[in-house]
């Protein structure tokens, strides 16, 4: 298989130059906010994707630690002055501890309870930081002080600055989700989300295991939440752990393809393209028509293509393109 | 101190049985078709502004659009479950769980585009009337919604146990392959359970209306009572859940009363997860199963 693997990365080499390139061939800054949404997003995508997406663990409260991480760089950031990269890491391993007991209580729940569950834990921490008048400004929230231009600080005066780091945010989770991929620990998520019984019969520790990627996942997210409260310079109780955010961590990789590597990039791409594009036809000046355009595709993709965008296209490929070798 | 406490007390009673309605729609759903209706609040929205636009346009009073808003919804029931999710029932959560949100996303969005995030009110003339028993004050208007949520919950468990229907939804719920057996046509029992569990959301919607306000987002507030009363309740179980809502409404209320106006969801949450955490299977469940 020598020819595919140079093919793979040769592949590889063109998309890294592309999208390395792209912030300075297309400098609209409409254009750039719309690549930082969609690199974003992806980038939550494929946090919610190794829980959600290999080990079929369907939360919709992962809202709860891109809040998370969010809020301890921002408290490090505003209150003690310590740099949000710093920040973003303290964030991450706060998210990684509130996933232990969040873990512990949803877990004990399967299928739909265990996705109701999150959504209270998300609501949960939302109406706590609502509360958290002293320490955490309530619900008026704050903004982050402007720096101007402060690279340590995690601020920048070029867009195009946040687009490469956000960028190798999504490189770093999409490398995360190949070596478990390739790893035992891809497996055993795979054989818990195809049936948990079966997989802990045959000797996989699930709680574990979940608990793991669990973990693993809050923290990315959380990576997410302190970049994106650098991004708008705002922070509140209601855009940290909105439940959109959750929403669309799910929407994303299942549109694109659920457990699949590229299925939450290919996800985002459709999604906020599609929603760029109303707003621009539209305007903005309609509540609603998102979200329901977003809901009708997801509708359409459960009901008639269930692999998602990956699968499709996998389709078309084999039929059109190289037919795929007879099953034996 | 006794009379604000008892008044506390009243005030949820005679609000949980509205989440009762709602709560024992998505109990009903789960325990016949296995699954969870996300979109259960926003049935509960839908039968909302059916009751607005029959009292706005048509004069019709509110609790009279009953007999509209339950048949209305018990149709678009039977019409879902025929077209949607029979189509994804099966040992796969993913499709279950993901159709019933984005249906629930869905018909958000629809009613915030058509009738943007504006609160409704209709007004009647009972709904400002109380009575005043002893030191205590009983809104007339949340009474009858009570009295009749009641009623409708009483009906159902008449029809469960008494009709042949009935009967073989509870043994649908109970062991779906061994009453498929039995002869028992699974595609009618779904869609009759998928109806009827909708004609109790707009049930509870008509009702709201003399005295709540109906905007996009209503539905929300009462699934997730709904959501905790089930699993308090035991999933799948008519009885817990009426018992679980009437449960949560009072302690929903209490915490309005005592810890403060905005914290009625934190009580409700922090039930749900001291719930999960103490006794996953419910409050009613036996130990070790």
């Amino acid at each position: 298989m020598q020819t595919s693997d140079h093919m793979k990365w040769l592949r590889l080499a063109i998309g890294a130059v592309v999208m390395l390139a792209l912030p300075q061939l297309v400098t609209s800054s409409f254009a750039i906010d719309i690549f930082i949404r969609i690199l974003l997003f992806s980038f939550i995508g494929v946090a919610w994707n190794l829980m959600g997406g290999y080990a079929k663990q369907l939360s919709l409260g992962h809202a709860a630690y891109f809040g998370l991480g969010a809020y301890t760089s921002t408290i490090m950031q505003v209150n003690y002055g310590i740099s949000p990269w710093i920040g973003m890491i303290a964030g991450g391993v706060v998210a990684m501890l509130a996933s232990l007991p969040i873990g512990w209580l949803c877990f004990r729940l399967r299928g739909p309870y265990f996705t109701i569950a999150t959504i209270a834990t998300a609501q949960v921490l939302m109406l706590i930081f609502l509360k958290f008048r002293d320490f955490a400004w309530g619900a008026e929230g704050t903004t982050i002080p402007n720096l101007g231009s402060a690279p340590l600080m995690m601020q920048f005066e070029e867009k195009s600055s946040y687009y490469y780091v956000v960028l190798g945010l999504l490189v770093v989770g999409l490398w995360i989700t190949h070596r478990i991929e390739q790893s035992w620990i891809g497996y055993y998520l795979v054989a818990i989300g195809e049936d948990e019984d079966a997989a802990e019969a045959i000797g996989v520790n699930a709680p574990k295991v979940k608990r793991d990627i669990y973990m693993i996942s809050a923290f990315l997210t959380a990576l997410a939440g302190t970049f994106y409260t650098q991004y708008i310079y705002f922070i509140d109780p209601a855009t940290a752990f909105s439940f959109n955010v959750s929403i669309e961590a799910a929407l994303v990789s299942i549109v694109g393809g659920i457990g699949t590597l590229w299925g939450p990039v290919m996800g985002t791409v459709l999604l906020e393209t599609t929603s760029a594009l109303l707003q621009s036809w539209l305007g903005s000046s309609v509540g609603g028509i998102q979200l329901t355009v977003y809901s009708l595709i997801l509708m359409a993709v459960i009901l008639w293509r269930p692999t998602g965008l990956i699968g499709f296209a996998t389709d078309v490929y084999h039929r059109y393109v190289r037919r795929k070798p007879a099953r034996a | 101190m006794w009379e604000t406490l008892a008044q506390a007390v009243i005030n949820g009673l005679l609000i949980g049985g509205i989440y009762a309605l709602v709560s024992i729609g998505v109990t009903l759903i789960f325990g016949v078709v296995k699954i969870v209706n996300f979109a259960q609040g926003e049935f509960v929205m839908i039968g909302m502004y059916i009751s607005f636009f029959l009292a706005t346009q048509f004069g019709v009073d509110p609790l009279v659009s009953l007999v509209i808003s339950m048949p209305v919804l018990f149709i678009a029931g039977v019409l879902i479950q025929h077209f949607l999710i029979r189509r994804v029932l099966g040992p796969n959560d993913m499709p279950q769980i993901f159709l019933t949100f984005a249906l629930s996303l869905l018909l958000l969005n629809l009613a915030l585009m058509l009738f943007s995030a504006n609160y409704r009110t209709v007004h009647t003339s009972y709904s400002d009337e109380a009575w005043h028993i002893g030191g205590l004050y009983i809104p007339v208007a949340k009474l009858i919604a009570f009295a009749v949520a009641m009623a409708l919950s009483g009906l159902l468990w008449v029809f469960l146990h008494t009709t042949d229907l009935g009967r073989a939804m509870r043994a649908a719920s109970q062991n779906r392959d061994v009453a498929m057996l039995m002869g028992i046509n699974p595609n009618r029992v779904f869609a009759v359970a998928f109806g009827t569990a909708l004609a109790l959301a707009g049930a509870a919607g008509s009702l709201l209306m003399p005295f709540y306000s109906a905007y996009p987002f209503v539905g929300q507030v009462f699934v997730l009572m709904a959501f905790v009363a089930v699993v308090m309740g035991t999933l799948g179980n008519v009885m817990g859940a009426l018992v679980a809502s009437l449960m949560m409404g009072v302690a929903e209320s209490l915490g309005i009363q005592f810890v403060g106006a905005d914290s009625g969801l934190i009580v409700v949450f922090a039930l749900l997860l001291l719930t999960l955490a103490f006794r996953p299977s419910g409050l009613g469940a036996r130990r070790g199963r």
